[in-house]
């Protein structure tokens, strides 16, 4: 379970996150959506410990993030792009990442065979393509089996086989009873992979609820977004 | 125990590193062989007044590869990948893995530390035989305590390299201003004909604790302590701001 309690966060002057809540349940994939600087990418490094709230909490299973002990087995993580040095291969990538975590290196195999990197794992990370580079990061995430993930925009620079390879993926673990967080602006694939839904719109939550709640009377998830976060809705239409 | 051999595994799998150990390893020797040429004949005639100085020069200024060392393990976390790729940062990987900051700054800088010390014994392997090489029974005594200083001062350059690095989060600047201050005429030097007080530099003073210039004022174990210092101010200013900086900061 991943709660977002009342958080607040402050960068300079601006005000990024607006005492924002809810939360994300097992055995569901949540979907959190929002325009281009809405607060999706800050929450999410918050729920990680990358960034630190100005006020509120953001809690992996009742913890902070920096308080659970081998996070690699609890929360699995992709933000941007792959999160590896370029001029690393990704198997070398992911040979560190399972060393601190204490994990085999048939698991490394593994997660690069489950994420279809296999052929390109001993190349440098520089020469992947969008969709490589966060299949790479999927593998990272996925390294310690664990029951949380947490996803920014991760079919963004999939082809369609990966995008289709990811929305079933997802559902699988999410009936498992794992629970998975994603952000995305991509609003058809999002309809079709997702179980609950937040928007975020400059920092505040103006939508929560199951997929079927926030569409409501709209036809599509899209509308729905649009009229949400829309100033004036008709400009979109 | 973890997070450390990770740190050495992600260390080892940039080329970068290779080519800093390559540089630790050999270009001592061959300052140490250009110093010694260059010398031979005063040596012989027993003019040189720089004879304590043969080979050990080489371990003073060819302490570039540990600067690189020390500069390439952090910036190589805020190195950020192209837009194409999705703009992330290692940084942020590093830290989802081992959740505590200080477990990884420290873990990092103990990796530093065990390359930095493994670069500067293989160093003095090749100083030694290449010194006595050009210079035969002329070559003054390798000391003991004179060669743990080496690698004293090796290892705390690495970590002051790490330390600035963690500060400015780029590469660039530390190295531009290490490696200048490493080379035959540093800005520390060049300070020291100013002021006194650049003799307690932390290059100057850590170069005190294996050679005797003509202007040193400290012991070796003063320098030791001195450059320590440095090491332990600026890894203090270190861990302050690697636990209060956001990483999207």
């Amino acid at each position: 379970m991943i709660t977002i309690n009342s958080l607040v966060k402050h960068r300079r002057k601006q005000e990024i996150l607006s005492g924002i809540s809810f939360k994300a349940r097992p055995g569901r994939v949540t979907g959190f959506l929002g325009p281009n600087g809405a607060g999706k990418s800050s929450t999410l490094r918050i729920l990680l410990g990358l960034d630190r709230a100005t006020s509120g909490s953001a809690l992996i299973n009742g913890k902070p993030f920096a308080e659970l002990d081998n996070p690699l087995t609890r929360v699995g993580a992709a933000l941007d792009g792959a999160g590896a040095h370029r001029m690393r291969t990704g198997r070398a990538h992911l040979c560190w990442i399972a060393r601190a975590a204490g994990l085999p290196r048939a698991r490394v195999e593994e997660v690069l065979e489950i994420t279809g990197l296999t052929n390109a794992a001993g190349k440098r990370v520089g020469s992947y393509s969008l969709g490589m580079g966060k299949r790479l990061g999927m593998a990272a995430a996925l390294l310690g089996d664990p029951e949380i993930l947490v996803l920014d925009e991760p079919v963004n620079g999939l082809d369609p086989e990966g995008i289709r390879w990811i929305r079933t993926f997802l559902r699988t673990r999410a009936e498992s009873g794992n629970t998975v967080l994603l952000s995305s602006h991509l609003m058809g694939e999002l309809a079709e992979t997702v179980d609950d839904v937040v928007i975020i719109k400059q920092g505040q939550i103006v939508a929560d609820g199951t997929l079927a709640e926030v569409i409501g009377k709209h036809p599509t998830l899209e509308e729905a977004y649009f009229a949400l976060t829309t100033e004036y809705p008709g400009e979109n239409v | 125990m973890r997070a450390f051999l990770a740190e050495l595994s992600k260390l080892f799998s940039l080329p970068g590193i290779w080519l800093a150990c390559g540089i630790g390893a050999f270009a001592p020797a061959v300052i140490a062989v250009l110093d010694s040429i260059a010398q031979k004949e005063d040596i012989i005639a027993g003019v040189s007044t720089r004879l304590p100085e043969a080979g050990y020069i080489g371990l003073a200024v060819g302490v570039q590869g540990v600067i690189i060392l020390g500069v390439l393990a952090v910036s190589s976390e805020y190195s950020t990948e192209s837009s194409e790729s999705g703009g992330g940062q290692q940084i942020a990987s590093s830290l989802t893995v081992v959740s505590s900051r200080l477990h990884f700054l420290l873990a990092k800088a103990g990796a530093v530390t065990v390359i930095s010390m493994l670069q500067c014994i293989i160093a003095i392997t090749a100083v030694v035989p290449a010194t006595y090489l050009i210079l035969g029974e002329y070559t003054p005594l390798f000391e003991w305590p004179k060669l743990i200083g080496a690698v004293c001062y090796w290892t705390f350059t690495a970590l002051l390299a790490f330390g600035i690095t963690v500060i400015t989060k780029n590469g660039i600047v530390p190295l531009a201003v290490l490696i200048m201050n490493s080379s035959f005429v540093s800005i520390s030097f060049l300070l020291s004909k100013v002021t006194k007080l650049a003799l307690y530099l932390p290059d100057r003073a850590g170069i005190d604790m294996f050679m005797s210039l003509s202007e040193s004022i400290l012991s070796p174990f003063t320098g030791a302590l001195v450059m320590f210092a440095w090491v332990g101010v600026l890894f203090s200013a270190a861990i302050v701001v690697i636990l209060k900086r956001d990483v999207a900061s």
